[in-house]
């Protein structure tokens, strides 16, 4: 019954001079591509090497590459329309990929895959299901990209990717053609060659167009850093982070020429989307422009005429683009690097910045308060100092230590201890942990905070800490082993969800709408936890944008000192979204996203929902005698 | 020796508070030490300023007159009194610690081998409590003054033979004190040459007037969310009036519209640090906090009598600022004339 | 124009102060140190004048070992060389006596201009720079905000009492001590860090510059100010309340 199907016609018997041809077309078209290609390799090898690269262990990036090249699992999550439009086009050229070794073979006579031999009869037939869906992938991108248009791929329509959707369905539409018509046709013929011209235009095409991707990007996942916004150290005495193209290191080089500006990082930036300078996108492919023009020997500053410093400077670290990345970019390496540059060399020269820096060489807090003040609450609240016997080390970081309302989360925190019976004590000094001077970029700061707080840890013999803050969490366990072994620490999120069965709950079906704040989420892949806590306390309502597609609060990346923002506020627009919900109380679990929503809610007036902590949801149900909360 | 001498400045033509304060710091050494208590008051025309010095309890008044002291300058007032001293020979000088003075003493008192003993908070009577002192020196004075920006208090003593130099920290003393029979005036010329003049001082001038200027601000009222309208705002601006302060807000209030954005106080904003803050109707979020935690005298109105702003107030009231605030800017009003 | 600033290493702003069993000195054991305020901004306007007319930046500063982190700060941040004078008993020296160590390592230097900050912000003398131009015998302004070099010499900003300010003409070579907030402090960078590895710090010895006078003046014990700064609440009606108010800023904050 098979047998009836049509089979893929294999035109025979090529002239001598057909196969001259072909060979002298193939062997030009693969001359183009390396002409065109081999000066990126050349730019990608002859950039510094990646300090801390280590290729071992395997084992991670295998996964990552079966995940998120072989599954394109990356790209049909977070957007399962295109992405599985595009899903199939790469499906698709794999399929294809034994097809058309077999159509050049052909080409030479020596066509090695038989169309009515079983295995030739299933495997056309495969590539053929392939060719109708990646066909019609493309035709669907194609519509997207020319007639629906999203924002975020730019004003400007691409041409070319107009002219390569087209070679692509051609040679689709010519493979498929070819199951119509006998061996010996015209038709037959006209149809290989059809396909072969198409293929051999298509492949020097490749390097000097976005689908380049199509080369690199697997080798981009395959080799990308693993871990999120990982801030490679600064190596010998001439590093100061991204200064030139001299400091442009392999894998930042690769990342650059791997973008296929499908704009997802653009489309789910904080900066982009709130009338900023900065477009993540523009800043990749501002390198990408550098090392075209310039090259990785170049001296010339990386910020300038390629990418803008005040660009580099709106980021919020909140690394969204980071995790939306398909093609394996690292955007937080590459964004802080530029920062460290500007900063360590100090091109950056900005008011507020400069002030905060200063504030951390001489005291002890990003706010510049005294650190008496730190000591009046911990006294006022009572709070016992940690002397090794206890299980906890409250880490109470700049917000819980200085901030009216991040105390007011460590007084309500302190509590739903207390009546756990956890034993925990605060440090007598704690210096900020470095987390806006390391994401500024300015690592002679940030060193200096890192090591004396590492100090102060050790003498207190501390194993394990707690915080009410994501960016101090995060920046202990991650960032600080850049000088020494930091002890474990959790987030109150996580400590809280651990205990919710030995804590009271309130019989409340008030909505409560939970904020994921970037440093607990995308940073520490914590999402669940706090939801829990939420559940524990009231009903829990989604925002539109939720999980690892949140938006960010606007305090990130030291951006919370910096002052006034250029554009729409992005706690305003945040805040706006989580009103919108209609719940009356947003849930946070961040003293940053707190008092950046506090002030954006403050224009709302009296109509606007409560603003509460997670550890605050968690204590008012509490029994009163559980020691009241103190302001 | 010839007891204490209080030096005496001029400011618009009028012997300044600070002078007074300084003369009393005078009668307290005075006592201790059952020394007389003298003034001089140096400048180009100063007969005046002696009348007024003689309505108060001093034995010898002297108008250290040279043309070269119409202004200020270091060298001139510094070759003025070093010449006095050395005619007079005092136990004690004792200075208001101004920024004239500041200026000229320290070198003044080096001329002699000498360190002045600045911006005095406080004179005790001794012995000192030293422990390694056996036989310690009995009526020698104690000189209090704050060391680590008032977190802590110094005692000093001043050893060896010569004059003692103090000068007296602005309010230490109170300038109200008995009048007196009126004292001899005498009149001492310097020898001071143009020549030895060697720095050209000029007008002073007021800081740019034109824009707002919060951050050299001396008095601010800043207002916040508490205000509740814009059509409120005059109540406090009333107030700032009264004060001679500027109006400063919260961000909300900028935000707004209410005031402008340059009226703003906080991480956002400006950073002040002026003598006097009066946050009316502002509970204290950390953006504002630190945007005025460097005033030196913080007061807080607000209902609230939880809000954060309490924390870090010198003063507060807690109650309706729309009552409070008139009967301020009244209590104001009253206290100025 | 070839400048030199006299800075000096003080206890940090936020670093918790205990009082030495001596009772005349505090705990400097754990102690965190950092440039003295108005010292930065003496140091920043020198900056500023070379990279406006050339020239160079020395720094000298006395005081015990500990001195060298704040000294590398300062040429990290542009100063070309620094001298160390080594003194152990800084604090225990009067205005007159640190000022004669540090006029004996200027005069050496001929420099164009001297600067030092106003004040420091431990004792709080605000008298070194003052002295110092007397012991160098050289003109001085001081609470300067803000320099000018001139043909004849110098325009200076000086800061007057209650927000007024004048501007003063004088020679150099000329001493200047400089008010706080007067320019943006510059940041200190990882890569001035590391260029100022290179940079000479030249040690003298107090002995080296010789004269050691007993002090005038001596700090004979130190102690805890009574009174803690916490909030009073004035109570009453509104009108009771304002009128407390007013009293108390008048007579115990003394700023009406």
């Amino acid at each position: 019954m098979i047998s009836s199907l049509p089979t893929l016609s294999e035109p025979q018997h090529f002239l001598f001079q057909e196969k001259l041809l072909f060979v002298v077309l193939a062997a030009g078209s693969g001359l183009l591509f390396w002409r065109r290609f081999s000066p990126i390799l050349t730019k990608i090898l002859a950039s510094k090497r990646d300090a801390d690269f280590r290729l071992f262990p395997l084992g991670r990036r295998v996964w990552d590459f079966f995940l998120e090249v072989v599954c394109q699992a990356k790209v049909i999550r977070q957007r399962p329309l295109p992405g599985l439009a595009h899903a199939f086009v790469f499906w698709g050229f794999c399929a294809f990929a034994l097809v058309t070794l077999n159509h050049c073979a052909v080409g030479l006579g020596i066509g090695f895959l038989d169309p009515s031999g079983w295995f030739g009869r299933f495997y056309f037939y495969f590539a053929a299901a392939f060719a109708v869906a990646c066909a019609a992938g493309i035709l669907g991108l194609f519509v997207r990209r020319f007639l629906v248009r999203p924002r975020w791929l730019g004003d400007k329509l691409s041409w070319e990717s107009g002219f390569i959707a087209l070679l692509i369905f051609l040679l689709m539409a010519t493979y498929l053609a070819a199951f119509f018509v006998a061996d010996t046709s015209a038709t037959a013929r006209l149809l290989w060659w059809a396909h072969t011209i198409t293929l051999l235009v298509f492949l020097p095409i490749i390097p000097h167009t976005k689908h380049l991707h199509l080369v690199l990007s697997p080798a981009t996942v395959f080799l990308s850093r693993g871990s999120f916004s990982h801030i490679p150290p600064l190596a010998g005495d001439e590093d100061f982070g991204l200064v030139a193209g001299t400091d442009l290191t392999r894998l930042v080089s690769l990342q650059a020429y791997s973008c296929v500006e499908c704009g997802r990082c653009t489309e789910h930036c904080p900066a982009a989307n709130t009338g900023k300078l900065l477009n993540p996108k523009e800043i990749i492919l501002g390198l990408r422009s550098y090392l075209n023009e310039c090259g990785p020997a170049s001296a010339e500053p990386l910020l300038g005429k390629y990418n803008s410093q005040e660009a580099a400077f709106e980021c919020t670290t909140c690394g969204a683009c980071e995790f939306q990345c398909p093609v394996g970019i690292e955007h937080l390496p590459i964004l802080i690097g530029l920062r460290r540059g500007a900063v360590n060399t100090g091109a950056w020269e900005d008011d507020y910045g400069a002030k905060l820096f200063l504030a951390l060489e001489r005291g002890s807090n990003a706010l510049g308060m005294s650190a008496t003040e730190r000591d009046k609450f911990i006294q006022k609240q009572e709070l016992p100092y940690f002397d090794g016997s206890q299980e906890f080390c409250l880490w109470l970081g700049c917000m819980g230590g200085y901030d009216p309302k991040g105390r007011e989360i460590v007084a309500d925190f302190v509590r739903v201890m207390k009546y756990l019976g956890t034993s925990y004590g605060v440090l007598r000094k704690e210096k900020c942990t470095g987390d806006p001077v390391r994401r500024l970029g300015n690592d002679l700061v940030y060193q200096q905070l890192a090591e004396a707080n590492l100090e102060t840890m050790a003498q207190a013999k501390v194993k394990k800490v707690v915080s009410i803050c994501p960016h101090c969490v995060r920046t202990i366990q991650e960032d600080w082993k850049e000088y020494g072994t930091p002890p474990a620490i959790e987030h109150h999120s996580e400590f809280l969800a651990r205990h919710l069965s030995q804590l009271p709950t309130v019989q409340s079906q008030e909505k409560i709408v939970y904020h994921d704040p970037c440093y607990l989420g995308r940073y520490r892949d914590v999402y669940e936890e706090p939801r829990a806590v939420v559940s524990h306390a009231g009903q829990l309502v989604e925002a539109p944008r939720s999980h690892e597609r949140s938006f960010c609060c606007g305090a990130g990346g030291g951006l919370a000192f910096l002052g006034e923002e250029k554009g729409e506020r992005v706690s305003h627009v945040r805040a706006a979204e989580l009103v919108e919900t209609g719940a009356g109380i947003i849930g946070t679990a961040c003293p940053f996203c707190n008092t950046m929503f506090r002030d954006a809610l403050a224009s709302k007036g009296n109509g606007a929902p409560q603003l509460l902590d997670i550890a605050q949801l968690t204590a008012r149900a509490l029994p009163a005698s559980a020691a009241p909360t103190t302001k | 020796m010839s007891g204490v001498w209080v030096v005496l400045e001029e400011r618009n033509g009028r012997i300044a508070r600070m002078s007074w304060e300084a003369l009393a710091a005078g009668h307290t050494l005075g006592a201790q030490s059952s020394l007389s208590v003298n003034a001089v008051v140096a400048g180009a025309q100063t007969d005046s300023l002696a009348g007024e010095i003689a309505t108060k309890a001093v034995a010898r008044i002297v108008r250290l007159e040279h043309p070269l002291l119409a202004v200020y300058t270091s060298d001139a007032f510094t070759l003025a009194l070093e010449q006095f001293i050395r005619a007079e020979q005092p136990d004690f000088v004792v200075f208001p610690h101004t920024y004239q003075v500041r200026d000229y003493a320290p070198s003044l008192a080096a001329r002699f081998g000498q360190v002045l003993i600045g911006d005095v908070t406080g004179i005790g009577a001794g012995p000192v409590l030293h422990p390694t002192d056996k036989d310690p020196s009995v009526g020698t004075p104690v000189f209090v003054r704050q060391l680590m920006q008032g977190r802590l208090n110094g005692e000093y003593s001043h050893s060896g033979n010569g004059t003692c130099f103090v000068s007296v920290q602005s309010g230490a003393f109170r300038a109200d004190q008995a009048e007196s029979a009126p004292a001899s005036i005498e009149i001492f010329t310097p020898k001071i040459e143009q020549a030895q003049i060697r720095t050209k001082p000029g007008q002073p001038f007021r800081g740019s007037a034109q824009t707002v200027d919060l951050g050299s601000a001396q008095f601010i009222v800043s207002v916040g969310r508490g205000i509740k309208e814009a059509d409120n705002l005059p109540i406090v601006q009333e107030l700032a009036t009264a004060l001679g302060a500027e109006l400063a807000a919260s961000r909300p209030i900028c935000d707004n519209g209410w005031l402008p954005i340059e009226r703003q106080v906080g991480s956002s904003g400006q950073t002040v640090s002026p003598k006097l803050y009066l946050a009316v109707g502002i509970s204290g979020a950390i953006q504002h906090l630190v945007g005025m935690k460097g005033s030196q005298c913080v007061v807080a109105i607000n209902k609230d009598s939880d809000a954060p702003i309490f924390e870090i107030a010198d003063y507060g009231i807690v109650g309706d600022l729309f009552e409070v605030v008139p009967a301020l800017t009244e209590a104001v009003k009253s206290a100025k004339h | 124009m070839k400048i030199v600033v006299a800075i000096k290493q003080v206890p940090e702003r936020d670093a918790q102060v205990h009082i030495h069993s001596t009772s005349n000195w505090i705990e400097e054991e754990d102690m965190q140190w950092a440039l003295n305020e108005s010292d930065a901004y003496a140091l920043e306007e020198a900056l500023q004048l070379k990279e406006k007319h050339g020239g160079e930046v020395v720094v000298v500063s006395a005081g015990p070992e500990r001195v060298g982190s704040t000294i590398r700060e300062a040429l990290a941040k542009g100063a070309d060389r620094a001298i160390h004078i080594d003194c152990d008993d800084l604090n225990q020296r009067d205005a007159l006596g640190v000022a004669r160590l540090l006029s004996e390592a200027i005069r050496a230097e001929t420099p164009d201009l001297t600067l030092t900050g106003l004040q420091s912000d431990d004792l709080g003398y605000g008298q070194t720079g003052v002295i110092l131009a007397e012991l160098l015998g050289l003109p001085h302004a001081s609470l300067i905000l803000h320099v000018e070099k001139t043909e004849a010499g110098l325009t200076v900003k000086r800061e007057l009492e209650e927000g007024w300010f004048q501007t003063i003409e004088l020679p150099v070579p000329a001493v200047l001590t400089i008010q706080s907030g007067g320019n943006k402090l510059r940041y200190a960078t990882l890569m001035g860090i590391k260029k100022a590895k290179t940079k000479e710090i030249r040690r003298v010895t107090s002995q080296d510059i010789g004269k050691v006078a007993p002090p005038v003046v001596v700090l004979e014990r130190i102690s805890v100010p009574q009174k803690q700064k916490s909030t009073q609440i004035l109570g009453g009606s509104p009108k009771e309340a304002a009128t407390a108010l007013v009293e108390k800023l008048k007579f115990e904050a003394r700023i009406l």
